[in-house]
């Protein structure tokens, strides 16, 4: 029988579904230890488990100086496929933040 | 099983482990099991002035839980099965929610 | 037992009234963000629509859409 129920695939009802519509779109995410992801979504799995192509990611580290003022620089890095794994993902939005 | 599945066919491509504790291990992917647990031969220690203690280390069996990132060769991976691949567990996923 | 009504007293009655209505979600890190509910799963992964950040009380970003992994959520609250 044809399955008349195409709602899952098309609808957001649940909140991975917002996920699976980013596949093989470039994603945003956002992850423990002050770190950021921008890259290409190729696979993500129920753990937030992800493979990204292009990416690029944000490092921010927050030192002190002489004068004990907290300042934050940022490291950036390059990688041409990269699996995450899920239990560092804090959030995943399909547009760069603004 | 998506990525245990994928990992499976990585299997003797060099990649770079890199830790939750900072320390990256660049090596060739041996095995794999479903915790996502990893076996690598031939390591190298990407930055070993900073972590000497490791540089005498040839191969290791990595925790699955102690990996933030796996770094891998593009070359290897085919996008667009792993998209379908991707689809198709979401689609399973959904049903056996519905089921529960 | 009515669930789903106004007078539901379990969590998850709660927050399927509250889908579709602006919330406020903070994290274990302190971070807060305030959004429309688009839906919540049982692991507390929430999809947010119209969604801004704010880091130490203050507004810092914002997102279109965002996807927040429910184990980083200390609560969930209804902003009305």
């Amino acid at each position: 029988m044809a399955d008349i129920d195409d709602g899952p695939s098309t609808s957001v009802s649940e909140p991975l579904d917002l996920v699976r519509l980013c596949l093989d779109e470039v994603v945003f995410v956002k992850l423990r230890g002050d770190r950021e992801l921008k890259g290409r979504l190729h696979a993500y799995d129920s753990h937030c488990n992800m493979v990204l192509g292009d990416v690029e990611e944000t490092i921010y580290i927050t030192e002190e100086d002489e004068e004990e003022q907290e300042i934050t620089r940022t490291v950036k890095k390059q990688s041409e496929m990269l699996f995450v794994r899920g239990d560092s993902v804090v959030l995943i939005s399909p547009q760069a933040p603004s | 099983m998506l990525f245990f599945s994928f990992f499976k066919t990585l299997v003797d491509h060099e990649v770079t482990v890199e830790l939750k504790n900072e320390i990256s291990l660049r090596g060739t992917l041996k095995s794999v099991d479903q915790y996502l647990n990893i076996k690598l031969d031939d390591v190298s220690v990407v930055e070993d002035v900073r972590w000497p203690h490791l540089s005498s280390t040839r191969n290791m069996f990595i925790r699955g839980s102690v990996v933030r990132y796996v770094h891998l060769p593009a070359a290897a991976v085919d996008t667009a099965l792993l998209e379908d691949a991707t689809r198709r567990e979401a689609a399973s996923a959904a049903a056996k929610a519905k089921q529960g | 037992m009515e669930n789903g009504s106004s007078t539901s007293k379990d969590p998850s009655g709660f927050l399927s009234e509250i889908i579709g209505a602006p919330v406020t979600v903070k994290l274990n890190s302190g971070i807060v963000y305030k959004g429309e509910l688009q839906s919540v799963d049982g692991y507390m992964n929430i999809a947010l629509e119209q969604c801004k950040e704010h880091v130490n009380g203050k507004p810092s970003r914002s997102f279109g859409d965002a996807f927040v992994r429910g184990n980083n959520v200390l609560y969930i609250s209804a902003d009305r």
